[in-house]
């Protein structure tokens, strides 16, 4: 396992940021999900040594995250959230000098430079200055110092916020392509569930600080199956059974309800309880939920 | 071609284990302090002063030969510790020094806040102490060559002109006074620029505050002098401290009738203060509490 943490407790004063959160993440892409304010940045910032923990611990790589901060720095890429960049450097001259400080000779790390700009397709542009690159290509940029080391691991922070349609599928081929076929784990943090979806096999959900949900997006979406109904008659009864036997209430525009049901719930009770409250089931079909109910779940909003 | 085809090739190198890791910090603060178009400028005639005072060693030495430029008596041109005290701690000097500041460290931290690139080093296996090391070293590079380089190079040139070490044996201290006082003003001014770079992320604003702090400190000296006629007002001012210190270093009378070592004390107590203040505010995260 490359990210193991356990019990970790941080705080900015007196708001808990992450409050107990255990992982053990498998190989792979995946997704850090939540709200704003989830905890998701700081958890990374925290796993990057930028942070000192008040209490946990957790080893990334096989390093401990409290004593060997540097090594993890070493082999570990990372592409912030917000914008930066080292004024007046050209591309090349600013991915080159982030490896040299990564450790790496002068001339591999020129040679890399091009290469990783070569990568994420700015070698058109590598000799302008990085002030003068629009929003798109500064995400490329940060991605392409995030591996001018050739991490073993990358995080990236909302690697496609600020982007348009075109720039945010080309952000995503690049990541699919670097965790799929670079055998680099790649942990991304987003809020931008498609993003995620697209991209990860694993998904982590943390809200206000606590680990809500964790697992295979695929399995996790089986631990609540989702139906859709259509009903006729006096429906206050009939929805308040349900949700006394646990379910999940989502009624959208067009009148279609959806029925989240906890785990080993049976199917014919939605016909029983029908039968008591003397509704008329018009329209009843299984439904495959995604992630965005998952989350919805996890964190609890609609 | 799209992306994917382009394909991404690990790399089989291996990590140095740099003894110097803030060394790219240093280099590349250098090539950009270069590249600035009133810094090329600037820098050559910062030099004017070491290669007057170079000047006037030769001329001591060959007094007979420029008897022509003299009207009546050939004046006495002493080489002797005031002669380098006066190069290293006079005004025009130390005015030099805060200009080539202003150029090479007005944006050494502010520019990194300004554009959030912090995150960018410290995702590095760089300790903060490595990117205080690289950038300080940036400052102590411009302010060696007006002070430290300078200094030394008299003092051999003074030997190469004389054709002896007579010059040596008599004041064996002073390539060590040089070394004093060229190594203590330049750890003050770098933790000067630091600390004012730290305090904005404007470099234009951080710039006006070095030049404004170190002219508003003598100015303050003066008013308040004039006021109350007390000396111990000299202590407000960067400049009297250093010539303080400079006097005593290089065995000088010095320029205020107070003891050298409190303004010794002013020095290193805003060395300290701008210390604890860089320790705070570089760091790889901005906390919000």
């Amino acid at each position: 396992m490359s990210i193991k943490v356990s019990d970790i407790h941080f705080s900015y004063g007196k708001i808990k940021a992450l409050d107990g959160v255990s992982l053990d993440l498998p190989q792979g892409a995946i997704g850090l999900l939540g709200p704003n304010g989830a905890g998701k940045s700081t958890l990374i910032r925290i796993m990057l040594g930028f942070l000192s923990l008040d209490r946990g611990e957790g080893r990334i790589l096989g390093y401990d995250i409290k004593t060997q901060q540097e090594e993890i720095r070493r082999y570990v890429g990372y592409m912030p959230e917000d914008d930066c960049f080292i004024p007046e450097l050209d591309a090349v001259s600013f991915t080159s000098y982030l490896g040299e400080l990564s450790g790496m000779p002068r001339q591999e790390a020129m040679k890399r430079a091009h290469e990783a700009l070569y990568y994420v397709g700015l070698e058109e542009s590598r000799y302008r200055k990085v002030e003068t690159y629009s929003g798109g290509m500064k995400q490329r940029l940060k991605l392409a110092q995030a591996i001018v080391h050739d991490p073993r691991l990358i995080f990236l922070d909302e690697p496609t916020s600020g982007l348009d349609p075109q720039g945010r599928t080309e952000i995503l081929d690049l990541i699919m392509d670097i965790s799929r076929k670079k055998d680099i784990q790649v942990l991304i943090s987003s809020h931008i569930l498609p993003d995620i979806e697209l991209t990860c096999s694993y998904v982590v959900i943390l809200n206000k600080g606590l680990l809500a949900a964790q697992g295979e997006i695929s399995k996790l979406k089986e631990i609540r199956d989702l139906y859709e109904l259509k009903i006729k008659g006096e429906a206050q009864g009939f929805l308040r059974k349900l949700e006394e036997m646990k379910c999940r209430l989502e009624e959208t525009e067009d009148g279609l309800l959806k029925v989240y049901t906890p785990p080993g719930y049976n199917r014919q009770e939605f016909f029983r309880i029908a039968a008591e409250e003397n509704v008329q089931l018009r329209h009843f079909i299984k439904s495959q939920s995604s992630l965005e109910d998952l989350f919805a779940d996890a964190v609890g909003v609609d | 071609m799209t992306i994917k085809e382009k394909g991404y090739a690990h790399w089989d190198g291996e990590f140095l284990d740099k003894k110097l890791p803030w060394w790219p910090i240093t280099r590349y603060g250098i090539k950009l302090t270069f590249r600035k178009k009133f810094f090329k400028l600037f820098f050559p005639m910062s030099l004017l002063p070491a290669v007057v005072f170079l000047a006037g060693i030769y001329v001591s030495e060959r007094l007979e030969d420029f008897k022509f430029l003299f009207r009546d008596s050939v004046p006495i041109l002493q080489i002797d510790p005031a002669y380098f005290k006066t190069y290293l701690t006079e005004g025009f000097l130390l005015f030099i020094m805060v200009i080539a500041v202003i150029f090479c460290g007005s944006g050494l931290i502010s520019d990194d806040l300004k554009h959030n690139s912090l995150q960018l080093y410290f995702s590095r296996p760089l300790k903060k102490r490595d990117y205080f090391l690289g950038k300080t070293a940036v400052i102590v590079f411009f302010l060696f060559l007006l002070t430290l380089v300078p200094g030394l190079v008299f003092f051999i040139m003074k030997m190469i002109f004389a054709g002896s070490f007579k010059f040596f044996l008599s004041y064996p201290w002073l390539p060590l006074s040089v070394i004093a006082y060229s190594v203590l003003v330049t750890a003050f001014f770098s933790f000067y620029a630091l600390f004012i770079s730290s305090l904005n992320k404007n470099r234009r604003y951080v710039a006006i505050l070095i030049f404004g702090i170190y002219v508003g400190s003598d100015i303050l000296r003066e008013i308040f002098y004039d006021i109350f006629h007390n000396h111990y007002f000299s202590l407000l001012s960067i400049r009297g401290n250093i010539q303080q210190v400079g006097a005593a270093i290089f065995d000088q009378k010095t320029p205020y009738p107070i003891h050298w070592i409190l303004s010794l004390l002013v020095l290193t107590a805003i060395c300290v203060l701008a210390w604890f203040v860089l320790k705070k505010k570089v760091r790889g995260v901005e906390i919000v509490k």
